[in-house]
This record gives structure tokens, C-alpha cells and sequence, in this order.
């Protein structure tokens, strides 16, 4: 009796939330106007009139929990919003709808390869992604032996491509932004000394200070380097340390949660030092938690918001129509950089196909190699190794006021 | 009478393992080797180690201990660093801000040993002291060693051992095991199957026999067991160093079915992960513990991705989207802890024999079941 009793509760329980869900989203579904949560549907039951269309399956292969769930979020919209903008291909004249098969490596190795098989087990002919480089290299090997290509989006780590053949990418690499950083630090802010501040055990915020550090040596400044331990919540002796040391900048390139602390101390310890970050903290949590506060944030990126016109007012719509599109955007529309780069990642792998003319893996990948393509970022190519051949990186700062970014400068190296 | 019933049961075993291994061979042979039932049976096999050296101190020592990541760590780190070339070790592409400091190679299966008595050494170092802490104590110091070992193994002071906190890639993987004396590859999901198969054994070997028995007593009453005689921290000692043994092979299969390692991954997360099919599968029960992985990292990783895809909503309802995953397995383990509270097989053990006679029952008279247990 009490066995069944406490059956009944835990389905009345599942039958609540699942109402809870429904609701939530129901509201944002009744807009007709395109405002599916699921683009994926979209390519099915669009307005296209050719229900016989042939199947191509894109693979998306992102983080939609763990550490890099956020980021990997909005990467996935932007592929997404690509997909609704344009869920068919025409290759060799025959259509093609595109389906996208989405799965979440839930930022982390081991679950990496996988979300990785189940991707090749689904039949994809190109995968995208991953945000965070870490399960783009844990999931390369599984892609290499199946044979199929995969384009990068934003993994910076220069591992990613190395060595293996299906790897591409189309975001810049941590040296290069290194250097930008260092370049950008020591000629347009004149700085020569600057304060470094890295995630101790997180290898893209140490190999970026890495980078940075001899960059700017180079150039003839000076650093001073500290790491903080997982789960650090006080900054503020790192804080007074650098100014106490005269520094001019305060690097740290570390993950948005630390960065929400690290900004809201550094407002109460009134440090007037620009804060310099790489493309994790171009990210709309950073700019609710700049936003009033005295501190000057700049970070470099892959897109600044403004440069496309009709694409942000596109993404824009696009997200305000449906509720879950805004909360897994982070509450409002401010366009992340990743969000462009995942749009310019599905028109690269749809140039790829049409170049091959052809779904399979095999030749996808054989045209990826010379496939160029104009994006919203810029422009696109891959040189030897599978990476981009990009030569600048876009330096925008928080405006405390507005809550949005500034475009400041494009920056290249010397 | 009994001498001749086990034997009957030892055939039974072999010839369900035979069996299992025969289907393995058979699956790899006709089905794509990168399909995700690869994935889930290569990972399923790995947790079992995994999950049954954890229950040889939690379900048959009565230790309950949380460090299981940390020796699984120990274990990957071990068998990467031990089996990466020499070549790639000197050039940038793996360490690339530092310089490796180990100058050799080894083999793949000398790596994997070499990496479990690693593991045991780390482990009887740190159960001098921790074992005579009790049950709660215990579970504390072991959790707060597996967090302390990855934080120094991610620390850039010895960056030229471990990389510090940048993946480890490019050592001996799955691709690279081949058939004895020839440039044959070996069947991946097999060779796992086998090696875990092998650790599983010689543990439940360990615990049928004297020793396993004394592990027994003193899970069941210290003090009674101390008055009969067995020597308390001995014991202990022992099955904590066997257990991290196995843990830290488990950690080298690890390694080699994820093709990178990364100390940022061993949290305790994955300890828990672990001691959930312990409890799923049973406390004190092997085969258990290896149901319970099969079926955790199926669900996990494999059968319950459809409910991430919205475009499988029906009835109009919003229902399905990404995390949902995460909503309908949890439940399932609320609904498991509070019905089966023993976990699935309780203390039992799954027995061929059994079933067999249960099968043929109809003909000749009842077995007797009590025997078998």
C-alpha cells in the first residue's frame, strides 16, 4: 500500500513537471510567427511544399551542461537560427533538407566520445563544434575513425587540429590571441607592465596567459604572473597585488564565473586598471554584472554586435520569439560572438557539401579543405592544418552604462 | 556433496563468460566499429571495474570509502605518461610548455600494471594513516585525498611530469593494441571486456576465499571479528590497496577508451557516479555492480538522448528539450533508491547454475536452492 501510494506521488510529481514544462514553453510557442522552439522541426514541417525531400543530417555537438553549458548554449543557437534562416540545400540539384542532430557532451572528456559516436551512429555527414577545446580533442579521434569531418567553432586550443585530418575550425587560435592581447596592451593602451591572473588546473585561461606572456615580453614589457585554486571566491589581494605592484593591466582570460567576481571586486576595491579577457568573457553575464559599476572591461572576440545589420535584427527576432531560445541565450538578445560564429559553422558546412556535391563524409571533407565561404565574422578559408586563416581579432569594451559592448578597434599582430 | 556443485557452478560461469566473449566477437565483427554500442559497452565494462573494486571496500570490507577518482586518476595519469612515445614526449605537441622528464616507454600491457601498483603504493601510504579513521571519518579523509591529488597533479610545479593542467593525448589507445607478436589489431571492445574481465575475477576470487571471509567479519561486527582473531587494520590495509589497485587499472582503461586525459575530469562527480551503481547494482553484490554500470552508462549516455531532442515532442507538448535528459534520470534513481533499496541484485550474485535449474524445474524435483548461495 505504501509502495504504490508513494508511486502514485512520485508520478503525480513527474506529471507536474512536465506540465511545468509544457507550460513555460507553450506561452512562447503561440506566436505563430516562426516561433518554434525547435528549428529542428522547422525543417520538416516549414513552409516548404516538398514533404519527399532527401535528408542530411548536420550533427551539432556542443556542451548544453557542465562548465561550458552556457557558452555551449548560445553556440547552439546560432546553428540553430542558421538552420530556420535556411533548412534546405540544393546539391547537384537535388534538395536537401537539413536536420540537425544535436546532442550535449555535457562539457567533460569522458562523455565526449560518446556524444561523439551517437553523432556518427546517427549518420551525420559534418559535424560542428565544440565550445571548450578540451571535448573537441577527447571527441576528434571518434570523428577521425569514422571518418568524418568536423568544423570547429570556437575551440581556440591549437591541439584541437593537430594531428588530425577532420578537424577544422574556424575561430582563431589561443597563440594568435595571445598575441593580440599583448599587442594591444603594449601599443594602443601603452602599457609595460601588466598583472596576470590564470585558473589553476584550467588549461585555456594558463596556455592564453602562456601566450600572452611571451608576447608581451617580447615586446619588452614586464608580467607578473599568480593562479588562483577551483572555487576561489576572493580576489581582492590578487587585486591589491596588482596595484600595489604598479601594474597597467589586469589579464585573466578565466571562466564567466569567476570573472562576475573578479569584476565585482575589482568595482569595490576601485581599481581603475583596464580588465583585458579573451572570448569567454564576451558573454552577456559579464556585462550584467559590469553593468553600473566602475571598471573597464576589454576582451577580444570572434564578432562585434552591429557588424551585420540584418543578421543581428534576424537573430534578434528570432530569439525574442520563443521563451527557450531567451533563457538558453541567458535572459536577454545581446549577441554573443559564438552565437555568430555557429551561424557562419552551418553555412561553411553547407558551402562544403554543395562544393562536393555530394552528402557523403568522405567527399565533404576532401572540399572542406578549399572551401571558402563570406561570412557574418568574415571571411573564411582553412589553410594546412584545418584551421582558419584569420589575421585579426575585434577589441570591444563593456560600457557600464548601456549594458552593451563598444566596438573599440580591429587588431591584428605585427 | 557441495565440492561437486561448485565445480558444476564454476562450468556454468565459464560458459556464460565464453558466451558473452563469443557475442562480443560477433557484434565487432558485423557491426561498424565506431556505432555507440561500442561506446556504451567499452565504458559499461570499464565503470564495472570500477564499480566492483569500490564494492570490494564498501560492500565486502565495510569501508566506506569516496577516493575512487582520486586512484583512477593516479591510474590514467600512470599509463599516459608510461606509454606515450618518446618522440612526441620531446617535441611541443603534447607538452607544450614544459619538458618532459620522462625519457622512456613502455609497453602497453607492463603500463597498465605498472600504473595499478602506482595507484596501491599512493593507496598504502595514505591508509597508514586514514584507515583508522571509521565510517564517516573515513569517507571524509578518502574524498579529501582524491580532491588533493588532482589539485597536485594539475599544480605547474611538476608540469614536466603531468603537463600540469593541459590534456594528456597521443599515448597507446584502443587503436593500438594488437594480437600478440603480430601487427594485428586486436578488437577494442574484446580487449576491454577481457582485461576487465580478468580484475573482475581475481576479485571475486579474492573474496571467496580466507581473506574475503575475514573482510566479511569485519564488515559484519569489528569487534567480534578482532576477538576471532583477525587482525583489523591488516586486513583493511590489504583490501584498501587491492581495491585501488583495480581502480587504478579501471583509470588506464580509461585512458585508453577516451583517447585524452585530463585531471580536470576525475572530480568527485565521478566518484559519486561510481558509488551510484554500487548502490543501483547492489552493495556487496559483483555481478551487481557490473548490471548496474551497463545499465547507468546506457541510460546516461545512450538510451535517453531521444528526450533531448525536441523534435521528438508529441502532443503538442514542450516537454522535450535539452537537460529534460537529466530530469528523467533522476528520477529513475529516486524511483530505484526508494523501491529497491538493496539495489537490484541486493547481496545475491547472478548464478547460471540457478537458472538452469529453474528452467528444467518442471521435470525433475525442486533444486535445492539454498545450496547454490
Amino acid at each position: 500500500m505504501k509502495k504504490i501510494l508513494s508511486l502514485i506521488l512520485v508520478l503525480v510529481l513527474v506529471l507536474a513537471c512536465a506540465a511545468g514544462f509544457s507550460g513555460c514553453g507553450g506561452g512562447g510557442e503561440a506566436p505563430p510567427s516562426g516561433g518554434d522552439s525547435a528549428p529542428t522541426d522547422d525543417a520538416d514541417t516549414g513552409g516548404e511544399p516538398a514533404g519527399a525531400n532527401e535528408v542530411v543530417y548536420i550533427g551539432v555537438f556542443e556542451p548544453a551542461s557542465g562548465d561550458n553549458g552556457a557558452g555551449g548554449k548560445q553556440e547552439t543557437l546560432g546553428v540553430q537560427y542558421a538552420n530556420s534562416v535556411q533548412p534546405t540545400v540544393e546539391i547537384n540539384g537535388v534538395t536537401y533538407d537539413v536536420k540537425l542532430k544535436i546532442v550535449d557532451n555535457e562539457s567533460s572528456n569522458d562523455k565526449a566520445a560518446s556524444a561523439a559516436a551517437d553523432l556518427v551512429s546517427a549518420g551525420c555527414s559534418v559535424v560542428l563544434g565544440s565550445y571548450g577545446s578540451g571535448v573537441s580533442i577527447a571527441g576528434g579521434p571518434t570523428f577521425e575513425a569514422a571518418g568524418i569531418p568536423v568544423v570547429g567553432i570556437t575551440c581556440t586550443n591549437p591541439q584541437v587540429t593537430e594531428g588530425n585530418d577532420y578537424y577544422f575550425r574556424i575561430c582563431y587560435l589561443d597563440p594568435f590571441q595571445g598575441t593580440v592581447l599583448a599587442n594591444y596592451a603594449f601599443n594602443e593602451l601603452g602599457i609595460d607592465k601588466a598583472y596576470c591572473l590564470s585558473k589553476l588546473g584550467d588549461d585555456y585561461s594558463g596556455g592564453l596567459v602562456n601566450y600572452f606572456v611571451d608576447a608581451f615580453e617580447a615586446l619588452g614589457g614586464t608580467c607578473i604572473e599568480a593562479t588562483f585554486p577551483e572555487g576561489n571566491s576572493d580576489f581582492t589581494s590578487y587585486i591589491a597585488t596588482a596595484q600595489n605592484e604598479g601594474c597597467g593591466v589586469f589579464f585573466s582570460p578565466v571562466s564567466t564565473e569567476a570573472a562576475q567576481l573578479i569584476v565585482d571586486q575589482a568595482d569595490a576595491q576601485g581599481m581603475s586598471m583596464p580588465i583585458l579577457a579573451g572570448d569567454t568573457w564576451d558573454s552577456n553575464v559579464i556585462l550584467q554584472a559590469a553593468s553600473g559599476k566602475n571598471v573597464n572591461i576589454t576582451v577580444t572576440t570572434f564578432y562585434q554586435e552591429g557588424g551585420d545589420p540584418a543578421f543581428d535584427a534576424g537573430v534578434k527576432e528570432w530569439i525574442n520569439s520563443d521563451s527557450a531560445n531567451l533563457s538558453n541565450n541567458g535572459g536577454d538578445d545581446t549577441i554573443a560572438a559564438v552565437t555568430a560564429m555557429g551561424y557562419d559553422a552551418y553555412f561553411v558546412a553547407l558551402a562544403a557539401m554543395q562544393k562536393a556535391g555530394s552528402t557523403d563524409p568522405a567527399d565533404v571533407m576532401a572540399a572542406l579543405w578549399d572551401t571558402t565561404y563570406d561570412g557574418v565574422s568574415g571571411a573564411i578559408a582553412f589553410d594546412e592544418i584545418g584551421d582558419a586563416i584569420r589575421d585579426v581579432a575585434y577589441v570591444k569594451t563593456a560600457n557600464v552604462e548601456t549594458g552593451a559592448w563598444d566596438f573599440v578597434t580591429v587588431q591584428g599582430v605585427e | 556433496m557441495t565440492e561437486k556443485k561448485d565445480k558444476k557452478e564454476v562450468l556454468y560461469s565459464l560458459i556464460g563468460i565464453a558466451v558473452l566473449l563469443i557475442v562480443i566477437i560477433i557484434l565487432e565483427k558485423t557491426i561498424p566499429s565506431t556505432s555507440i554500442l561500442f561506446s556504451v559497452l567499452k565504458k559499461g565494462a570499464i565503470y564495472s571495474l570500477a564499480a566492483v573494486s569500490m564494492n570490494l571496500l564498501n560492500g565486502f570490507t565495510g569501508l566506506f570509502s569516496l577516493g575512487q577518482a582520486g586512484f583512477m586518476l593516479i591510474g590514467a595519469y600512470a599509463y599516459a605518461i608510461l606509454t606515450m612515445p618518446v618522440t612526441i614526449k620531446l617535441s611541443d605537441s603534447v607538452y607544450k610548455y614544459y619538458d618532459c622528464i620522462v625519457g622512456f616507454q613502455l609497453g602497453l600491457i607492463p603500463s597498465m600494471i605498472i600504473a595499478g601498483l602506482i595507484a596501491a603504493l599512493f593507496a598504502f601510504l595514505i591508509g597508514l594513516p586514514v584507515l583508522r579513521l571509521k565510517s564517516d571519518y573515513l569517507a571524509i579523509a578518502t574524498l579529501g585525498f582524491a580532491e588533493i591529488i588532482r589539485a597536485i597533479f594539475q599544480w605547474d610545479t611538476i608540469g614536466p611530469l603531468t603537463n600540469g593542467a593541459n590534456v594528456l593525448r597521443k599515448y597507446l589507445d584502443l587503436t593500438d593494441v594488437t594480437l600478440p607478436f603480430s601487427n594485428i589489431p586486436f578488437p577494442p571492445t574484446l580487449f576491454i571486456f577481457i582485461v576487465a574481465g580478468i580484475c573482475i575475477a581475481i576479485i571475486k576470487m579474492l573474496i571467496d576465499s580466507s581473506y574475503g571471509r575475514a573482510f566479511k567479519a569485519i564488515r559484519d561486527d569489528e569487534i567480534a571479528a578482532e576477538a576471532m582473531g583477525i587482525g583489523l587494520f591488516k586486513h583493511k590495509e590489504m583490501s584498501f590497496i587491492i581495491s585501488s589497485f583495480f581502480a587504478g587499472i579501471s583509470g588506464a582503461l580509461l585512458s585508453m577508451y577516451q583517447y585524452t586525459v585530463q585531471a580536470s575530469q576525475f572530480k568527485t562527480a565521478m566518484t559519486y557516479e561510481i558509488l551510484l551503481i554500487v548502490v543501483i547494482g547492489g552493495i556487496g553484490s559483483i555481478s551487481g555492480s557490473c548490471i548496474g554500470s551497463f545499465l547507468f552508462i546506457a541510460c546516461n549516455e545512450w538510451w535517453l538522448r531521444f528526450l533531448d531532442e525536441s523534435s521528438n515532442n508529441i502532443l503538442g507538448l514542450n516537454i522535450m528539450r535539452s537537460g529534460f535528459r537529466k530530469v528523467v534520470f533522476s528520477i529513475i534513481i529516486m524511483i530505484i533508491v526508494l523501491f529497491f533499496s538493496k539495489g537490484i541484485m541486493g547481496e545475491k550474485e547472478i548464478s547460471i547454475k540457478r537458472m538452469v535449474d529453474r528452467l528444467r524445474r518442471k521435470k525433475p524435483k525442486p533444486a535445492v536452492e539454498e545450496g547454490a548461495k
